[in-house]
């Protein structure tokens, strides 16, 4: 369990150190995705495995799969992988801070930080983050009612920003 | 600090300093928030596990909903751009420069 909690956290922080080293967009959307996937091992875990589902579902297989579409969009005829000079400086710079933050503040670390217990400790049919969120449905309905609006919201802000042409909010200087 | 609240902290600023320090591509910047929101996610997520509420369930969803219409509203900004531009890159928006 020390050993699956522990390369999962490394497997975020270089998913992300990977992102944020800033290859080209492909490589960029490669990382995210390993950093969700770990992620979702670390929600499992923890013993959430609907947060899990649904962060593998709507994250990686809704909004993910759009973010490396457009990557057509970033096309070059040579992109920079974490093998190139510019972008490996960045990636060593960012593991050398990680590493020099983490040896800062694991003085308080034991082996039983790593662990977790088991939320079966009591007979329950029930899990609760799904019955967690169930909650939005009833008393969160506020909150449910906020977002459909929102994201209805969002629908026409994108229509009216890739309108384009002559009266869009870009237009063609 | 425990191991976890460490990495996904670390994962929030490491995403924090590649938004900031960005380079050619706007969309590795878009990239780079996503990866914020992700850390995010995870934070809100272990919250309601860890304290064993299930109230706090709803958060992450409804971050995730947010995430979205962000996530929607900056790729039509970069579909705006490589539209009147034909790259997305960074440089070519210089249009406040004097």
């Amino acid at each position: 369990m020390f050993y699956f909690t522990f390369l999962v956290l490394v497997g975020l922080v270089l998913g992300l150190v990977g992102v944020a080293s800033n290859p080209a967009p492909y490589f960029a959307a490669l990382g995210l995705v390993v950093a969700a996937a770990v992620g979702c091992g670390i929600l499992v875990g923890h013993g959430g495995s609907f947060l899990s589902l649904i962060l593998f579902l709507i994250y990686l297989g809704g909004m993910l799969v759009v973010f490396a579409y457009s990557a057509a969009l970033a096309a070059e005829p040579y992109p920079e992988t974490w093998g190139d000079w510019s972008v490996l400086f960045y990636v060593v710079v960012y593991v050398v801070g990680v590493l020099i933050v983490g040896t800062l503040v694991s003085n308080d670390w034991y082996s039983c930080s790593w662990v977790v217990v088991d939320e079966f400790k009591d007979l329950s049919l029930l899990r609760g983050d799904f019955s967690g969120v169930a909650f939005m449905y009833s008393l969160g309905g506020f909150m449910l009612m906020v977002s459909g609006w929102v994201l209805l919201l969002t629908l026409f802000v994108v229509l009216e920003l890739t309108r384009g042409l002559s009266r869009g909010a870009l237009r063609a200087v | 600090l425990t191991p976890v609240h460490f990495s996904f902290s670390s994962g929030f600023i490491l995403g924090l300093i590649g938004l900031t320090f960005h380079r050619t591509h706007l969309l590795s910047a878009l990239l780079c928030l996503e990866g914020i929101i992700l850390s995010l996610f995870i934070a809100l997520s272990l919250w309601s596990l860890q304290l064993e509420s299930t109230t706090h369930a709803t958060a992450p969803i409804l971050l995730l909903a947010f995430s979205a219409c962000e996530a929607g509203a900056g790729l039509a900004l970069l579909v705006g751009t490589t539209r009147t531009h034909g790259t997305d890159h960074l440089q070519n928006l210089n249009l406040l420069q004097c």
